[in-house]
């Protein structure tokens, strides 16, 4: 079973991505189970959620507290994202402008909130960096493009899907290994 | 034949679509975090035709039992659900089902009981409705949930006694899944249209629920005790039917894994129970013997079922997700106790009180739990 977990802000769409993590892995033919923390949310609050996949029914009903994969939104939250616990040698995927590897982990790297604005993925609160965010971890989990963009167009059928796809891919492709 | 549809649905979606796939005729709703989004969901089909329904509005959870109730008596199929102080608040209705012998299914989606004020899962909410007279059945996952609310329907119509389906708030709730939805016409013959024997109608008018003296009370009180009772191997029915339907098998009264030779018995309901299945797992590779025993109903009470399945001599470790006020420890350790006593004296029962407000149970965490209670 692969377990991951998500450190965002409010706002950032980390609900979103965990959804479409667990619709991938059933999409790639696994079972997938999304479990988000709900409590008192606020916009810019950190918030988590939980993702599993696995090849077998899964059982498990907790939050994520020793994740082979930690996924931070915005890299102010990588101490705290780490801290909050990952397996030995887990792997830690960053979005940022330019990040720096976490040490004994690890460590990718992928520029989401360029990829959304470039895509034209935005609002007046900020772009919609969990569509590249998306990319960027299937391409880390190794789940084949093609998985990854049926997901997408599964979920929004038409031009929203299109231009999902598009940002999703680049990030499929950019998302880098900066430490092993 | 149709094939079996799977999709990705949470907890709450789930218990949607099983009202859907039952038919259902009169649903009354008032909101209350985590159940809300089921009674959205439902409204939500009512309003574009998927569910040819009454959704009835109310101003409070006490209303929403009595429309609910009315609504029975006229021989309508009936859903609806609630959480925490929702469920408080229906109290005395919940014996005016009971004793009115009408066949209400509800979903309770489990939370701590204010004060203060928690949004997640405990079982105090539910365990303290024990003596309404309800039929009460406790689930660990989304498909669980679908599944049991369709059982639910079939047990509460044979034996007219209503019933509670249980699951945790957010933990199954709020986590999306796959979900298989068998074929309407598997569910059609699953359960049948709902044909009441007796119904409240203006055609034939009949009174309901008169003062009854004595002679008449105590009666009726003594079949509504024996009928709960009764209730068991129509439950195990409704089980192994649907698992003859649908191929899908969540257990009857109980659930159990790798039981068989266990020293060490994990004893637990809901959402900590799937988790326990990996610490067992965990347990097992440390060389303890573990095993789970999860009761799926826990009223009435698996009392045969449960003394048939422990293992000669087992440590029976009972995790409680409740308090049982004014002894130590929580209610599913001393309702386990008091039918055991003088039946299974190789048991040993020990208790703790965990994961009280949604306290997050990790299947290490509880694996450590048992191995301390061991030494206990």
């Amino acid at each position: 079973m692969l377990e991951l977990r998500i450190n965002g802000f409010g706002g950032q769409g980390s609900v979103t991505l965990a959804h479409l993590l667990a619709q991938a892995a059933l999409e790639n033919g696994e079972q997938g189970q999304a479990l988000p923390f709900f409590g008192v949310e606020r916009r810019g609050a950190p918030v988590r959620a939980a993702v599993r996949m696995s090849p077998t029914t899964i059982h498990a009903h907790s939050q994520c507290d020793l994740p082979d994969y930690v996924v931070v939104m915005s890299e102010k939250l990588t101490e705290a994202a780490v801290g909050e616990g990952i397996t030995e040698f887990g792997t830690v995927i960053i979005n940022a402008p330019q990040a720096t590897a976490v040490a004994k982990h690890p460590t990718w790297h992928v520029d989401a909130d360029t990829i959304a604005r470039e895509a034209g993925l935005f609002s007046a609160d900020g772009p919609f960096i969990n569509i590249p965010l998306f990319g960027a971890v299937c391409r880390v989990l190794n789940i084949p493009h093609n998985i990854m963009e049926q997901t997408i167009l599964n979920k929004w059928p038409g031009n929203s899907g299109a231009r999902n796809l598009g940002a999703a891919g680049k990030a499929y492709q950019t998302v880098t290994q900066i430490s092993v | 034949m149709k094939a079996a549809q799977v999709i990705m649905e949470t907890g709450t979606k789930a218990a949607a679509l099983a009202v859907k796939s039952a038919r259902v005729d009169v649903v009354p709703g008032y909101p209350i975090t985590p159940q809300t989004s089921i009674m959205e969901a439902i409204a939500a089909m009512v309003e574009n035709g998927e569910l040819n329904a009454r959704f009835i509005p109310v101003e409070g959870e006490h209303s929403v039992l009595a429309a609910a109730v009315a609504a029975s008596a006229t021989g309508a199929r009936v859903f609806t659900a609630t959480s925490a102080n929702g469920l408080l608040y229906m109290h005395e209705v919940l014996h005016m089902a009971s004793g009115g012998r009408l066949p209400v299914v509800m979903c309770n989606v489990n939370r701590g009981i204010f004060a203060p004020w928690t949004l997640w899962a405990d079982h105090q909410d539910s365990f303290a409705q024990r003596d309404t007279g309800w039929i009460q059945y406790h689930c660990s996952s989304n498909q669980e949930v679908f599944n049991t609310i369709l059982q639910a329907f079939r047990v509460a119509e044979q034996i007219n006694i209503p019933v509670m389906v249980n699951f945790d708030g957010f933990a199954i709730s709020h986590c999306l899944m796959p979900l298989t939805i068998p074929p309407q016409e598997d569910i059609d013959r699953f359960l049948p249209p709902h044909e009441p024997e007796w119904r409240l109608d203006p055609a034939h008018p009949s009174s309901f629920s008169n003062v009854t003296m004595a002679a008449e009370y105590a009666p009726f009180r003594q079949m509504l005790s024996d009928d709960i009772m009764a209730s068991i191997p129509l439950v195990k029915q409704a089980a192994q039917e649907y698992q003859d339907i649908t191929g899908m098998w969540d257990g009857d009264t109980i659930d159990t894994y790798r039981l068989e030779d266990a020293e060490v018995v994990a004893f637990a309901v809901n959402s900590m129970a799937a988790e326990l299945r990996l610490s067992v797992d965990i347990l097992r590779e440390q060389g303890v013997k573990a095993g789970l025993l999860r009761p799926r109903l826990y009223l009435p009470f698996p009392t045969e079922d449960i003394i048939d399945a422990l293992p000669q001599n087992a440590q029976v470790m009972v995790l409680d997700r409740n308090y049982n006020f004014g002894h130590p420890g929580g209610i599913l350790a001393s309702e386990l106790k008091s039918v055991l006593y003088g039946r299974r004296n190789d048991i040993t029962v020990k208790n703790r009180v965990i994961g009280i407000g949604g306290i997050d149970l990790t299947r290490r965490f509880m694996a450590d739990e048992i191995r301390a209670m061991m030494d206990e």
